[in-house]
């Protein structure tokens, strides 16, 4: 890994310091990933050695292509990936509007709105999601594609529009009232000036949005039942019923890390400077 | 204007909204599969709930203490690697990279990891102690051990986001104050102390009361960690809620539950906003 470039004090460091700070660094390093580690090595072990992952050295795929035959499994990362992927495009639709009139207007109706949001955003989501099981049921949505997408779309709402706000304060307004006085309206002043402005800022909230959405469980487990099964849910299912099949168990959740990785790591230049603002 | 917040607006009412008063409407109700009526009973699932002794001896202090370990442990690691990070060496970029995995990882999966990991046969945990000639652990078995493994869970899955957004107040600190106390040779703890510290006040104020308020309502790795188990010691309140609710069917009680906690947080997010504020002030 890396060496110290720059001493933190003015002499210069012992090579013994410089030793040790590589080998904490390392030592960290593989702490974090550990976890990430064993997981990829124990669904490449067959059941004959999953349960000494530690011993031995036969590596096979088949764990991937079990769990790829199952069609319930199928089916719900497909269903995971279609939610998370529209939940993010409407997501970011409706809080970059809200977003936009948080940072440009003032008054009474923009104050509610913050306040509404701010309020909303610190109420656990089992005081609302508990009850929503019986109003999905009643509008006839539970269990469906729309009865998941909404409610994600609503948890969104008030940090999104928050963050949102965020980044339409460090865009300056001046470019929007020349806009205005050239005869733009408000909105042709918000699509055609703020939003290209805020699009690196946007980017990154879509690549945390579609990551919160993949990774979210309790509104899935309370809202989903047999016909639109997610990932989440799955393999929470998994540990309960296959308790023993730590080989297929995961097998599958280094499948559903696999889309998170691809994106965060393509993603990851966006989302550190989104999370800075 | 309105225009612009009317979508947000309409589905916030629809799925925000109704659900609460809905939840409140029935926290006051017989809401059991067995009472088609839905009888109105007043208070009297509120009362249940707060002279429960599960609910005031075991679930609320392990809710509390939960949020407070995770969260003071993933802030000063998070603090740490900041710091760490924020001196630049060679492969930094790497080593960032690698430290902001578990950010990326599902807490469904991160728990699933772990009841591997601490599993009392098969584990890696047990047999590394048991290799050093240490007796391996029924983890999940004991109440503090399962308790401990759900911490450690969460304070792995949270020390990057702090991490992320304090290595961010850092970078956008002034260079002046630092250069003066480079000249003035004062040591690294001093200048921890009273220039760091002080400077990054506002993002960790922030951070601290986000986290917080997140941690109190945590649901997806207990559940799959541990369940609440062994015999509902480890439960936290959304759990609790989410038992009463679908494990006994009684809707009431677990609305009740949720409500008191909701109120819970909302004093407590309030409370904790000042508190943090004040201790980094003093």
């Amino acid at each position: 890994m890396g060496m110290v470039q720059q001493p933190m004090f003015s002499e210069v460091a012992p090579a013994a310091r410089r030793a040790f700070f590589v080998l904490a660094v390392f030592a960290v390093c593989l702490l974090f990933m550990f976890p990430v580690l064993w997981l990829i090595l124990t669904s490449l072990r067959p059941v004959s050695g999953v349960y000494y992952v530690h011993r031995g050295l036969e590596f096979t795929l088949g764990n991937f292509a079990e769990v790829l035959g199952d069609e319930r499994i199928v089916h719900a990362f497909v269903n995971s990936g279609l939610i998370a992927t529209l939940a993010t495009v409407l997501s970011l639709m409706v809080t970059v509007s809200s977003g936009y009139m948080l940072s440009r207007f003032r008054g009474p109706i923009a104050r509610t709105w913050f306040g509404t949001i701010y309020v909303f955003r610190c109420v656990p989501y089992i005081s609302w999601v508990l009850p929503l099981y019986f109003v999905t049921q009643s509008w006839g949505i539970y269990d469906t594609y729309l009865g998941l997408l909404l409610p994600h779309i609503a948890v969104h709402i008030c940090f999104f529009s928050w963050l949102m706000k965020g980044f339409f304060d460090g865009i300056d307004p001046s470019m929007e009232y020349a806009a205005l006085i050239d005869g733009c309206t408000r909105w042709g002043a918000f699509l055609r000036v703020a939003l290209p402005s805020a699009i690196p800022a946007i980017s990154a909230l879509a690549v945390l949005c579609w990551l919160f959405t993949w990774n979210e469980f309790l509104f899935a487990l309370i809202l989903t039942g047999q016909k639109t099964p997610v990932i989440t849910v799955v393999m929470a299912q998994f540990v309960s019923e296959m308790g023993l099949q730590w080989n297929l168990m995961s097998a599958t959740a280094v499948m559903a890390l696999v889309p998170a990785f691809v994106l965060t790591l393509f993603g990851q230049k966006y989302v550190v400077r989104g999370l800075k603002i | 204007m309105l225009l612009l917040i009317a979508p947000a607006a309409l589905l916030m009412a629809l799925f925000q909204v109704v659900p609460i008063v809905m939840g409140a409407n029935a926290s006051f109700r017989d809401w059991a599969l067995n009472n088609p009526k839905k009888t109105w009973v007043g208070l009297s699932h509120y009362i249940d709930v707060i002279t429960d002794p599960a609910f005031l001896q075991v679930v609320l202090p392990n809710t509390f203490l939960f949020m407070a370990v995770s969260v003071c442990g993933a802030l000063a690691i998070g603090l740490c690697l900041a710091l760490v990070l924020n001196r630049g060496f060679r492969g930094q970029k790497l080593v960032q990279t690698i430290l902001l995995l578990p950010l990326m990882v599902a807490p469904v999966i991160a728990a699933i990891m772990m009841r591997w990991m601490f599993n009392d046969q098969f584990g890696i945990v047990n047999v590394v102690l048991e290799a050093v000639g240490i007796e391996g652990q029924p983890w999940m078995a004991q109440r503090w051990s399962a308790f401990a493994v759900i911490l450690l869970t969460d304070i792995w899955l949270w020390t990057p986001w702090f991490m992320l957004l304090l290595l961010a107040g850092l970078q956008s600190l002034p260079r002046e104050p630092f250069e003066a106390a480079a000249i003035d040779g004062t040591t690294a703890w001093r200048v921890f102390r009273y220039l760091t510290l002080p400077m990054l006040r506002p993002v960790i104020v922030v951070c601290v009361v986000i986290r917080s308020i997140d941690a109190f309502r945590t649901f997806d790795i207990v559940w799959t960690l541990t369940g609440g188990g062994p015999a509902r010691s480890t439960e936290l309140f959304s759990l609790y809620a989410y038992v009463h609710a679908f494990l006994n069917l009684d809707f009431g009680k677990g609305s009740a539950a949720a409500i008191i906690g909701a109120v819970i947080i909302l004093v407590v997010g309030l409370l904790l906003y000042r508190l943090t504020d004040r201790v980094m002030k003093g």
